[in-house]
């Protein structure tokens, strides 16, 4: 049986979280040596909205997606910094050239050949394919030539945010034959280079995939086959895995720990994730094209009583975007507004509401998320701040907001992306679907929003990422609260998994034991 | 021939009535999906909408379109058995629906059966031994049955009979034509938490039908005649319960089904009530439409099979 890890109280550090990395490894049996074989089952809470990454429209879709596609370039499971991936090596001759080298030998799931037209060929469809949904993720590409295993890509603009770009589903290869053959079913029939070969896929019951018998990498897959059987309901799914019907269910909220605690066959890993639990604001318009607002909402929230009430107290909380393990985060930041309700309240006078405003938040009707809302109302009702909520269910919630424009502010979670400048751009670019007011935040932030893709030295770009976050944080363009921590349970056979920054759970060194 | 006239006249005027029924609840359902909050075409873009994509999805949905003529083509692509395909999947609605249709009815098919295995004997007890203890205790049983909650109930067969002592699965369905004796072992604690307000049901119409018949003057002639009461209860009393045994199974039926909505989401058991909840929060309306109109259909073949029987049990119903 698995050892309990402990969680520590509050906020998760990079130190920490290597160390709880290390101890789920431990706990998960590194000790003994990895075995091959078996079919790990797992609970998935979502149905994929597509096996084809470009049209694919849900972040939840990544750990589906993962063992069936390699991507161009991978990440690192604690900074999120770029490793090859397919892509063995890539350099920026010049700022707007990047050539990337593909590995030699590589096959997809058909038998064709990986190659340098193959990947230009993905990238191209990225681009331009009508049902696209990586469009704007590749826009600053100019055009895209191969030859032989290279491939090269003329930028518009410096971009040096496309490594890590290409490590998310703009990177994910598909084989041309299989998605010239099968049109628009490809989102059914996924054929790409990865651990694991698609078998079959019954909507919103399970995904099955048996393993590579020809997988590039070294030793890997550890497994026979996976199986990722559909259950919405999260206590469901905590349970298939405590009787012993799935081995591993990820995407846990806080409050099941105890639960996992006490139960004697499971183990668990947690670790920091990207997933933001934060209030986009709509600055387009009254109230909230008010800074002062903006920043008296700010210093209204008391973070680490949110954080208790409604998170068991076990994740970061935060004031920006990025949690302190990320290699860009602007760490000097990250406290940057504390519960101050009279500070909050003379804000609001100076922003021309003495006494007090009345603010529309838009949530999601799900029990856990109405806790949120509730905790938020209150803390904001000691400040002047009256909050009033509409509740949608499901995916309609974002879309009450973005696309309608519905409510001043909509509370909800952001997943994250690999590369930090593509969170900034989507969640605050001007014209960005994720900025309900579409137009500039804040003078400047447009700049520095290049900036950060400007210098491949990252160094460099930690220090465009300061100044950027800096911008936001005076501008107080949105209500970050906390950092989900990312929680799996998994049943004793389970050994080797380790969770990681990106919170997208991945199983490549997950074994079975017995 | 000339014997089955009624009958047949009875099947077609059924028929005639249903058409109206299938086009207004069809109709009901259509409108109150389109004033669900929320623009449909944002929904379907996801997370990774711009502007020109929700546009696009508008126009190849066809949702610009007046409500009356959306509605008007899906009407006319379901009496051709085409009930579009899934917004979110693109599979065809159609091979969803009799992908998962087999689960579906084997938990209430399950729950059906439970009910009428339980319920009728306990139903016959109550009603022999009215105001007995033995009475005041399956009455008070059945209050309780139908005041439980059946996801409730569901929570804590999990706990004890699959979280504790491993005897049955906790979640999740196999498909009957794969494995007979898995479906079935499968379905056994989602049927039993479905079956606990139909036990109940059965067992409060069924007691309160022979109690009536029981004291009717017909049977006290029967008892003059010196027939002992088992044959008067098994040759005369049930006899005469069954036409209000047939309505109780006729409404159960239809109550199960929906019943299994709440039942599948517990046990995560992929049928059709998952299936149109996951459909009405992400607004896939081909689907929800399309699981509506089979249950509409079923709903209306329940009745019709009930109707049937009436005539055999009692053969005036046909004549009226």
């Amino acid at each position: 049986m698995n050892a309990p890890i402990k969680l520590p109280s509050g906020r998760i550090d990079r130190r920490t979280f290597l160390a709880l990395t290390g101890a789920a490894v431990a706990a998960g049996g590194q000790a003994h040596a990895q075995k091959r074989g078996g079919t790990l089952r797992l609970s998935a809470q979502s149905n994929p909205s597509s096996l084809d990454p470009q049209t694919g429209n849900s972040g939840s879709d990544h750990v589906i997606l993962y063992p069936l596609y390699d991507s161009l370039v991978e990440w690192d499971y604690a900074t999120l910094q770029a490793k090859p991936g397919l892509a063995e090596k890539w350099t920026y001759p010049d700022p707007t050239t990047l050539v990337m080298t593909i590995r030699d030998g590589i096959t997809f799931h058909d038998g064709t050949k990986c190659d340098g037209e193959a990947v230009r060929y993905n990238l191209l469809r990225a681009m331009r394919h009508e049902r696209s949904n990586v469009k704007s993720d590749l826009g600053t590409v100019a055009d895209i030539t191969a030859a032989g295993q290279t491939v090269t890509l003329k930028l518009k603009q410096p971009d040096s945010a496309l490594p890590l770009i290409l490590s998310d589903r703009a990177g994910m290869i598909s084989s041309p034959k299989a998605m010239e053959e099968h049109g628009r079913d490809y989102d059914r029939r996924p054929v790409g280079t990865g651990a694991m070969r698609f078998v079959s896929w019954a909507d919103n019951e399970r995904v099955v995939m048996v393993k590579n018998d020809s997988y590039w990498k070294k030793d890997r897959p550890l497994q026979d086959g996976m199986v990722f059987q559909v259950i919405p309901e999260l206590p469901t799914g905590l349970r298939s895995v405590t009787a012993g019907q799935n081995d591993l269910v990820y995407y846990l909220v806080p409050q099941q720990k105890q639960l996992i605690d006490r139960a004697r066959n499971l183990g668990s890993a947690v670790g920091p994730s990207l997933l933001c639990v934060h209030a986009y604001f709509n600055y387009g318009r009254a109230p909230l094209d008010n800074v002062k607002v903006r920043q008296a909402l700010n210093w209204a929230v008391d973070r680490e009583e949110f954080n208790k009430a409604t998170h068991g107290g076990i994740a970061e909380t935060t004031s920006t975007i990025l949690p302190r393990a990320h290699w860009a985060c602007a760490t000097e930041l990250s406290g940057h507004f504390s519960y101050d309700p009279d500070r909050a309240r003379k804000l609001l006078a100076e922003g021309g509401y003495p006494n007090g405003i009345d603010i529309l938040g838009i949530g999601y009707a799900e029990q856990l998320q109405v806790q949120q809302q509730e905790v938020l109302m209150e803390q904001m009702r000691r400040a002047g701040i009256r909050m009033r909520w509409e509740r949608y269910t499901g995916p309609p919630t974002p879309a009450a907001f973005f696309a309608e424009k519905k409510g001043d502010l909509l509370l909800a979670p952001w997943t994250g992306r690999p590369d930090p400048s593509l969170t900034y751009q989507l969640v605050f670019g001007a014209g960005s679907y994720f900025n309900a007011g579409r137009g500039e935040g804040a003078p400047g932030l447009t700049e520095a929003l290049l900036a950060t893709r400007s210098s491949d030295d990252l160094a460099v770009r930690k220090e465009a990422f300061r100044k950027l976050q800096q911008i936001i944080t005076d501008n107080a363009l949105h209500l970050p609260l906390l950092f989900r921590p990312e929680l799996t349970a998994y049943s004793a056979k389970v050994k080797g998994y380790k969770p990681n920054l990106l919170g997208k759970p991945k199983f490549e060194d997950v074994w079975l034991e017995g | 021939m000339l014997a089955n006239a009624p009958r047949l006249r009875l099947v077609g005027r059924r028929l005639v009535q249903f058409v109206p029924v299938i086009v207004l609840a069809t109709f009901v359902v259509f409108g109150l999906l389109k004033l669900v909050p929320g623009d449909l075409a944002a929904t379907l873009a996801g997370e990774y909408a711009t502007e020109e994509r929700i546009a696009q999805i508008r126009q190849d949905y066809g949702l610009n379109d007046p409500f009356l003529v959306q509605y008007g083509r899906w009407l006319w692509n379901a009496v051709q058995l085409d009930l579009s395909r899934s917004f979110q999947s693109n599979e065809p609605v159609l091979d969803q629906i009799l992908h998962r249709f087999p689960t579906t009815m084997l938990l209430v098919a399950g729950a059906l059966l439970i009910s009428l295995a339980v319920g009728v004997p306990l139903g016959i007890l109550a009603a022999t031994n009215a105001g007995s203890r033995l009475d005041v205790a399956v009455t008070s049983l059945s209050s309780f049955g139908v005041a439980l909650p059946n996801f409730w109930l569901a929570m804590i067969l999990v706990a004890t009979f699959s979280l504790s002592w491993g005897w049955f699965p906790a979640t999740g369905a196999v498909r009957f034509s794969a494995d007979p004796q898995g479906a079935i072992w499968h379905a056994v604690l989602p049927s039993i938490a479905l079956a606990a307000g139909g036990i109940a049901e059965v067992v409060r119409q069924l007691r309160s039908a022979l109690i009536e018949i029981l004291s009717s003057q017909y049977v006290r002639t029967l008892y003059a005649k010196g027939l002992s009461p088992s044959a008067i209860l098994w040759k005369h009393g049930l006899k005469n319960v069954a036409v209000t045994l047939l309505t109780v199974i006729g409404l159960l039926a239809s109550r199960l089904l929906g019943g299994a909505v709440v039942i599948e989401a517990v046990f995560a058991i992929p049928g059709m009530g998952s299936m149109v909840v996951r459909a009405a929060i992400v607004k896939d309306f081909p689907v929800v439409q399309g699981v509506v109109f089979t249950m509409v259909i079923l709903v209306i073949a329940i009745n019709l099979v009930i109707d049937l029987l009436y005539t055999i049990v009692d053969p005036r119903v046909a004549l009226k």
